[in-house]
C-alpha cells in the first residue's frame, strides 16, 4: 500500500504548478550565470584574486565549468530552502486547506502510510531539485567553459586538480540533498501543525533565519546549542572541497541533519495520528 | 448481520458535548436516514464512524468488526461523502477518481471510471479540471468517488446539496437503486426531509448530540396524530357539527372546500361518521403525515 500511496502522492506533487517553480527558476538562472561567466568571467576572476595575483602567478583555464558550478552552488544554495518549503510546507497543510483530508483518510490506508508517503514524496522532490541544480550547473558549465582546476578560498586556499574534483561535487550535492531534506522536514513538521500552506513556509524560513543568527553571533550563551542547530551544519558541503577532507566533521554534520530529519518526521507522524479531521 | 453498530458514542470538546451517547444500528440493505437540525452532531457522528474523529468514549463497529482494530479492512468496503465535496482542484475529474480509486484498491480502468462518471452524468466533463466545476458537479463527483470501488456501505452526508431539482431526483433514484437492485446499505444524512421520506427505510433523529427517536420510517410516520383533510362542500357546517364533540379542539384549519384536523388514525372513522349523521357530504379523506412535521414536532419536544 505504501508504494501505491507514494505513487499517488508523487502524481499529486507533480501536477501542481508550484512544484515546478524551483525547476523553472534554476533553468532560467543557471544558464544566465554560466553565460555571464563565459563573457565576463575573466574580469570577475581577476577581481576576486587581485590580492593573490600580486604574490602568485595563475596559469591555465581557471575560469572553467567546475569553478562556475562551485560558484553557482554557493550562490543558489542560500535560496533553495525557500523553494523546497513551497512543496514540503504544502504537503499536509494543503490537504487541510482544500478539505481533502476527508477524501484521503476515508480510504483504506493508515495515517502512518499517508504521512510517510507524503514525507517520501517531499524528499524525492528535494532530491530531484538538487539533482537538477547539479546537472544544469555542472553540465552547462563544462559544456560552455570546459574543465580545469578549482580554486577554493576558505580559511585556506585549496587548488583542486581537475581529476580530483568530480567525486567532491558528487558528495557535495549528496550533502546538499541532505541539508535541503532537513529544511523540507522542518517545513513538513510545520505543515502538520497548521491548516494553511503559507504558515509552514513562513515558519520554516523564520526558523532558518533565527537559527542562522544564533549560529552567527559569537556569544558564550549560544555555545552549547549552536552545534545542535541544523543551520550550523547546512554548509557542510564546503568541507568536501577541503584538502584533506575532515571526514569526522562531515560525518558529524550529516548526523545532526539526519537527526533533525528523523525528529521532524516522527513529530509530524505523532501529530497527524492524534489529529481529529475537522476541516 | 448489522452493517453499522454504534453504542454509547460520545465526543466532547472541553465542556461542549458534540455527541452525547448515540446508539444506532443499521442493517444490510437499509437506506438509513440520519436527521437532526444544524449543530445536532450529525457530522461529528459520521466523522467518528469513518475514523476521521476519535470518540471520547463509545464504540463503532462496521460489518460486525470494531473500527479501532479493523479500520483498513472496513474502509475498503465503505464509500463516503463527508460534508462539502472537496477535490484536488488542479486535477481533472478523471484523474481525481483514478488516484482516489488506487488508494481504495478499486478498478481504475478507463471503463470503470467512465462508468461511475456516467452514473452521475459527468462523463462528458471527465477531462475537465475540477476547479471549473460548479458545486453541484462536485457533489456528483463526490458520489462517483464513493461508488468507484463498489462498496457495500455508502455514507452520504447531504448528497443533494447544490443540485437542481432534476439532479436531486436522479440522486434519489440512484439511492433507491443502490439499495433495491444492488443490496447496498446507504447511510443518508440530509436536511431535505422529503428526500429521506422518499428513500429511507429506517431513520434516526438526533438533537444536541442525543438520540430523539429511531425506527422504521413507516412506523414513525404512522405513530401519533395525522394531518387529515376532510373534503366537503360545507366546511363551516362541519365545524358547527363537530362543535360539541371532543374533535372540536382538533380543528387545525379550513379552506373553501375542506376541513383540516389533527387526528389519531383510529379516530378518522368516528369523525367521518359524525359528519355523515349531520347530513354533510364527504367527498374525500386525505390523511397526511409528513416527515417534516414529525421532525419539527420531535425537535420542538426535545428542546
Amino acid at each position: 500500500m505504501m508504494i501505491t500511496a507514494l505513487r499517488v502522492e508523487l502524481a499529486k506533487v507533480f501536477s501542481k504548478w508550484r512544484t515546478f517553480i524551483g525547476f523553472i527558476a534554476m533553468t532560467l538562472l543557471v544558464p544566465v550565470i554560466v553565460l555571464a561567466m563565459s563573457a565576463e568571467g575573466g574580469q570577475y576572476f581577476s577581481f576576486a584574486m587581485q590580492t593573490l595575483q600580486q604574490a602568485f602567478t595563475f596559469t591555465g583555464n581557471l575560469m572553467n565549468g567546475y569553478t562556475v558550478a562551485y560558484i553557482i552552488f554557493g550562490a543558489l544554495y542560500l535560496h533553495v530552502p525557500f523553494l523546497v518549503t513551497l512543496v514540503a510546507g504544502d504537503s499536509l497543510a494543503g490537504e487541510a486547506t482544500s478539505g481533502t483530508y476527508r477524501l484521503l483518510l476515508t480510504r483504506p490506508l493508515t495515517r502512518t502510510t499517508m504521512v510517510t508517503s507524503k514525507y517520501l514524496a517531499s524528499m524525492i522532490y528535494v532530491k530531484l531539485l538538487v539533482l537538477w541544480m547539479a546537472i544544469l550547473s555542472l553540465g552547462l558549465g563544462v559544456l560552455v567553459l570546459g574543465t580545469g582546476e578549482v580554486i577554493v578560498i576558505r580559511s585556506q586556499i585549496t587548488i583542486i586538480a581537475q581529476n580530483d574534483v568530480l567525486w567532491r561535487f558528487a558528495l557535495a550535492y549528496a550533502f546538499a540533498m541532505l541539508s535541503m531534506m532537513t529544511v523540507a522536514s522542518v517545513a513538513f513538521l510545520c505543515s502538520s501543525l497548521v491548516e494553511n500552506s503559507i504558515g509552514p513556509i513562513m515558519t520554516t524560513m523564520a526558523i532558518i533565519i533565527v537559527f542562522t543568527i544564533i549560529s552567527a553571533i559569537d556569544l558564550p550563551l549560544f555555545d552549547s546549542i549552536r552545534p545542535l542547530l541544523f543551520t550550523n551544519h547546512m554548509n557542510g558541503w564546503k568541507l568536501l572541497f577541503d584538502d584533506p577532507v575532515d571526514w569526522s566533521r562531515v560525518a558529524t554534520s550529516a548526523s545532526v541533519l539526519a537527526g533533525h530529519m528523523a525528529a521532524c518526521y516522527g513529530a509530524a507522524l505523532i501529530i497527524v495520528r492524534r489529529k481529529d479531521i475537522l476541516t | 448481520m448489522p452493517v453499522i453498530t454504534v453504542r454509547g458514542l460520545h465526543k466532547s470538546y472541553g465542556d461542549f458535548h458534540a455527541v452525547n451517547g448515540i446508539d444506532l444500528t443499521v442493517e444490510q440493505g437499509d437506506v438509513y436516514g440520519f436527521l437532526g437540525p444544524n449543530g445536532a452532531g450529525k457530522s461529528t457522528t459520521i466523522r467518528m464512524m469513518l475514523s476521521l474523529v476519535k470518540p471520547t468514549s463509545g464504540t463503532v463497529a462496521l460489518f460486525d468488526k470494531p473500527l479501532t482494530t479493523h479500520r483498513e479492512e472496513i474502509l475498503r468496503r465503505v464509500g463516503a461523502i463527508v460534508e462539502r465535496p472537496d477535490f484536488y482542484n488542479y486535477l481533472t475529474a478523471y484523474r481525481n477518481l483514478e488516484l482516489l480509486g488506487r488508494l481504495s484498491r478499486a478498478d481504475v480502468s478507463t471503463a470503470s471510471i467512465m462508468r461511475v462518471l456516467g452514473i452521475v452524468g459527468l462523463d462528458t466533463r471527465a477531462h475537465d479540471k475540477v476547479k471549473t466545476f460548479s458545486h453541484g458537479m462536485k457533489q456528483r463527483l463526490g458520489i462517483a468517488q464513493a461508488l468507484l470501488h463498489d462498496p457495500d456501505l455508502i455514507v452520504l452526508d447531504e448528497p443533494t446539496t447544490g443540485l437542481d431539482p432534476q439532479g436531486m431526483k436522479d440522486i434519489r433514484e440512484l439511492i433507491l437503486s443502490l439499495s433495491a437492485d444492488h443490496r447496498k446499505t446507504v447511510f443518508l444524512s440530509s436536511h431535505i426531509l422529503p428526500e429521506v421520506e422518499l428513500t429511507a427505510t429506517r431513520m434516526i433523529v438526533i438533537n444536541r448530540g442525543k438520540t430523539i427517536v429511531e425506527g422504521s420510517v413507516q412506523d414513525l410516520l404512522n405513530a401519533g396524530r395525522l394531518r387529515v383533510t376532510i373534503e366537503t362542500d360545507r366546511p363551516h357546517d362541519a365545524v358547527t357539527a363537530l362543535g360539541t364533540t371532543p374533535f372540536a379542539g382538533r380543528i387545525n384549519g379550513m379552506t373553501e372546500r375542506a376541513l383540516i384536523l389533527m387526528l389519531d388514525r383510529n379516530e378518522i372513522a368516528g369523525v367521518v361518521h359524525h359528519l355523515d349523521q349531520h347530513g354533510l357530504a364527504i367527498h374525500g379523506v386525505v390523511p397526511v403525515r409528513s416527515l417534516e412535521e414529525y421532525f419539527l414536532s420531535l425537535v420542538r419536544e426535545a428542546s
